[in-house]
């Protein structure tokens, strides 16, 4: 019996939900914009700041994106996501070291190797849930910082140093820039897919009732691991990136429970089980931060600083700025990816 | 084999201070299922604060557990009123208040190290450095005497709980919350009070620590991590559970550092967590329901 | 003499619909009220609306005279009304003399309460057998006993009962009636809400039926037993059908 239905909005592509022309287009121009900016710093030079800014900016979009697929999505808080930061980082950089192979081609290897071992991770981790799981979390941090602390051939507790790139200094940040900007998009892009999808549907459920979530039939092992792995991808492909932008690794910077609280601290800010609200968290805060240091320097008032924005921020708006625009409705179309 | 044994009586020694340490820390999940990532910092408050007294007016440092607990149990009391009142009902409350209790760790760290600043601190009183011979075995004097306050602290918090009235409402808190109320509990006030016990014990235990260790404001981290390895191995919120482990842990951390090295001891607490985690989730003498 | 009056409560759970709608009863001092009707009809609801764990939306709860709709369990406690949930909501880990020893919480009289101690243990010998047992190795009978005896501490005017029979065998379920039949005999003003509708009914003075969340039959506990309505529906009397013959 045919009945008169309205006609299905046309879909574009491989991006469902895509929405109105004008959102995709205005994508398209912030996108073009970012990767035509460099050309500033080459032309004129003096944008080092900005490039460096920016990158780092990218890097944490990248890992509160990535976090936010097991953190904000499945609610399963881990506070031990440093650790694959670390992990990605002496990937490339044992790679460099003793094979020469340049980050910028092993740092996606890093990535799926830290996926690799978030899966038997996870499948540990995972066998408990709330506060049992995010002390596992912590403890993992510790055990790996603990292990690179001691393993002579990779520096123990002083780390290795780099080499640096080959560029021209004012072209120096250049590859790194994109380099950290293309992890960001592939993040980012990962974090809207796997919203959309069954998974993300899924994993939704078991933030909101993980019980009822299985009685009815999601396989709630499966995705919650599968989450953690994903999440640690990108977190350590960002690692990998960033031990060469500073020339060295060490245990003691790169596996520190601060980084993972940034981490979170932005997903939470900007809006967790959200795709846009990691991305605006990371841009806040790295602003923000900024702005501490310049005003407080780098000292334990920073620290305070930040554990009393997460304070307020939790207790007032626990949706994040995302989350709790999306709840009173005013959340502007640019940001309403899901 | 003596020098086995000696390992081993000095890891049961410090056993006693990790229970104390992680006591304060099991009673707060087991009353609120609040899991305080601040009770190091709050610790190292203790230790500072013992320091200080220690330093300008030359009070022993577990004299000064006299002075350091009141302090840190009105300082429990106000945090709690301040931050956890409003959440008490909210969704995901349990990882709300770890959200909660990790930026509160932030602000005790950062405020606290910016007025005792990054130096390594210790208090030296004289048993500090002393030592008992009892045959072919010696006691540090310094964890000799920790070691037996711990227990008498422990001692006193169990007789608290089992005796007194406050005590009992406490436990009843813990085992059925809406029970207690319907019997007439206050449990907000009773939340309140734990709060303030859980933070005072982290004082005395910092207190302990000060003479027996060296800080600085940052080890928080490390002390957190083994410790909340330390009350998921024993089952979280049993009292009964913490201390075993934390005896247990102590006497195998010991051994294992005389055998690879003191860098691995505290890699004891978290090994053994991730095999609890894969043989029996809920802890030593958790309950399944706990998890 | 009405001990306890509500008046057309509606209630409901966060956000969501009136589970009890509008529901008005007088319960008279010295009685025992019945309150049968299917699941979900919103019997338990109400009996949580009236000890101050859920406030009503409308209407009010007046016991002894005083307002008490709004206020908090504890303080309805304070003014004689006690409440034993379906869930008997025991100290597991205690022990039955702590059990009972909480119940009488807010008693600040030792010597009174060692008297109410010793009045359960009379009431209930099998209680005063098992002191120090642990409440969670009792039976499910011995349980609700506890429950009961719990209540009785603060010698409250009024007890509420949700299900005292739930998921107990037939044998025992005798022994909670036993013990319901105790409490009456002391005097007590209690309101029992009752999946087992023919105990219920038996043990009461008056009865109603609730079903979706709105009081539909009312009337002495021996004439709600003999309509022939509430027989078919609750009472698992069956009607002849001829067509399956």
């Amino acid at each position: 019996m045919a009945e008169a239905r309205p006609h299905a909005p046309h879909r574009t592509g491989k991006l469902p939900a895509a929405g109105s022309p004008a959102r995709a287009l205005a994508l398209v121009v912030v996108m073009v914009a970012l990767l035509v900016f460099p050309l500033l710093q080459v032309a004129t030079g003096g944008f080092n700041y900005w490039l460096h800014m920016m990158l780092y900016a990218f890097m944490y979009i990248a890992m509160a994106t990535s976090w936010n697929i097991i953190g904000g999505y499945a609610g399963y808080i881990s506070l031990g996501h440093s650790a694959f930061y670390g992990i990605g980082g002496y990937i490339t950089g044992g790679l460099m070291t003793f094979c020469g192979i340049s980050p910028f081609v092993s740092a996606p290897l890093a990535g799926v190797l830290c996926f690799a071992l978030g899966l038997p991770l996870g499948l540990i981790a995972l066998r408990t849930r709330g506060p049992a799981f995010i002390i596992s979390t912590i403890a993992l941090l510790m055990l790996a910082r603990l292990a690179l602390d001691n393993i002579a051939s990779l520096g123990g507790a002083d780390g290795m140093s780099l080499p640096l790139t080959d560029f021209p200094a004012r072209t120096a940040k250049l590859p790194f820039y994109y380099g950290m900007l293309a992890i960001a998009a592939a993040a980012v892009y990962t974090s809207y897919r796997v919203r959309h999808a069954k998974l993300g549907l899924g994993l939704r459920a078991i933030a909101e009732d993980e019980v009822k979530a299985e009685a009815a039939g999601i396989p709630t092992r499966l995705y919650k691991i599968i989450a953690f792995a994903l999440s640690g991808l990108y977190v350590g492909m960002a690692g990998g990136l960033w031990g060469y932008y500073l020339t060295y690794l060490r245990p003691s910077a790169f596996l520190q429970i601060l980084t993972s609280a940034q981490i979170v601290l932005m997903a939470i800010v900007g809006g967790r089980g959200t795709v846009a609200g990691p991305v605006v968290g990371a841009i806040l805060l790295v602003g923000a931060d900024e702005l501490l240091v310049a005003k407080l320097g780098s000292t334990e008032l920073n620290l305070a600083a930040k554990g009393a924005l997460m304070i307020v921020v939790l207790m007032f708006f626990p949706e994040g700025i995302v989350g709790t625009l999306k709840a009173r409705g005013r959340l502007p179309r640019a940001l309403d990816w899901g | 084999m003596t020098e086995l044994v000696q390992v081993m009586i000095l890891g049961a020694m410090l056993g006693g201070v990790y229970a104390v340490m992680a006591a304060g820390l099991t009673l707060v999940f087991g009353v609120m299922r609040i899991v305080n990532i601040a009770h190091a910092a709050f610790m190292l408050l203790g230790a500072y604060l013992a320091f200080w007294l220690f330093t300008r007016f030359h009070l022993d440092p577990i004299a000064a557990i006299a002075v350091v607990m009141p302090v840190l149990f009105v300082a429990g009391m106000a945090v709690y009123r301040l931050l956890f009142t409003r959440i008490v009902d909210s969704h995901r409350h349990v990882e709300m208040t770890v959200l909660l209790t990790f930026a509160l760790a932030l602000v005790v760290e950062g405020v606290g190290g910016s007025v005792a600043t990054g130096i390594y601190r210790t208090t030296t009183p004289e048993y500090a450095s002393d030592a008992i011979d009892v045959g072919p075995f010696y006691l540090p004097t310094g964890q000799l005497y920790a070691t037996v306050l711990s227990f008498v602290l422990l001692g006193a918090l169990l007789a608290f709980l089992r005796f007194t009235r406050t005590g009992r409402a406490i436990r009843a808190t813990m085992q059925n919350r809406a029970a207690a109320q319907l019997v007439g509990v206050n449990v907000e006030r009773i939340s309140m009070v734990t709060f303030g016990i859980g933070i005072a014990l982290a004082g005395a235990a910092g207190s302990l620590m000060s003479f027996l260790f060296t800080f600085f404001p940052s080890q928080h981290w490390q002390w957190i991590a083994s410790l909340l390895a330390l009350i998921v191995l024993g089952g979280m919120g049993s009292l009964a559970g913490t201390i075993v482990a934390a005896m247990l842990l102590s006497i195998t951390a010991g051994v294992v550092s005389n055998a690879l090295g003191p860098t691995w001891s505290p890699a004891t607490f978290y090994l053994a967590l991730f095999v609890i985690l894969m043989v029996r989730p809920q802890g030593l003498f958790g309950k399944k329901s706990e998890m | 003499m009405t001990l306890l009056e509500i008046n057309k409560v509606s209630s409901g759970y966060s956000g969501g619909p009136n589970i009890v709608n509008g529901v008005s009863l007088v319960i008279e001092s010295g009685k025992t009220y019945c309150i049968i009707g299917p699941n979900g009809a919103g019997k338990s609801t109400l009996l949580r609306t009236i000890c101050g764990l859920l406030r009503p939306r409308s209407g009010t709860i007046v016991l002894k005279g005083q307002r008490v709709d709004g206020l908090r369990p504890d303080q309805i406690l304070e003014r004689g009304l006690c409440f034993v949930p379906q869930d008997r909501s025991l100290f597991p880990d205690m022990t039955v003399a702590e059990n009972l020893l909480m119940g009488g919480y807010t008693l600040r009289d030792r010597r009174k309460l060692a008297d109410r101690m010793a009045a359960v243990y009379a009431m209930f010998p099998i209680l005063d057998e098992r002191r120090s047992q642990r409440a969670r190795t009792l039976s499910g009978g011995q349980q609700q006993m506890l429950a009961m005896g719990r209540a009785l501490l603060l010698d409250p005017d009024v007890i509420l009962l949700d299900e005292p029979s739930v998921g107990l065998a037939p044998r025992i379920v005798q022994q909670v009636f036993d013990a319901i039949a105790r409490l009456k005999a002391a005097g007590k003003t209690l309101v029992i809400v009752e999946q087992n509708a023919r105990k219920g009914l038996e043990c009461a003075d008056r009865g109603c039926v609730l079903d979706l969340g709105e009081k539909r039959l009312e009337g002495p506990a021996e004439t709600l037993l003999q309509d022939p309505k509430i027989q078919e529906l609750y009472l698992g009397k069956r009607r002849a059908r001829p067509e399956l013959l």
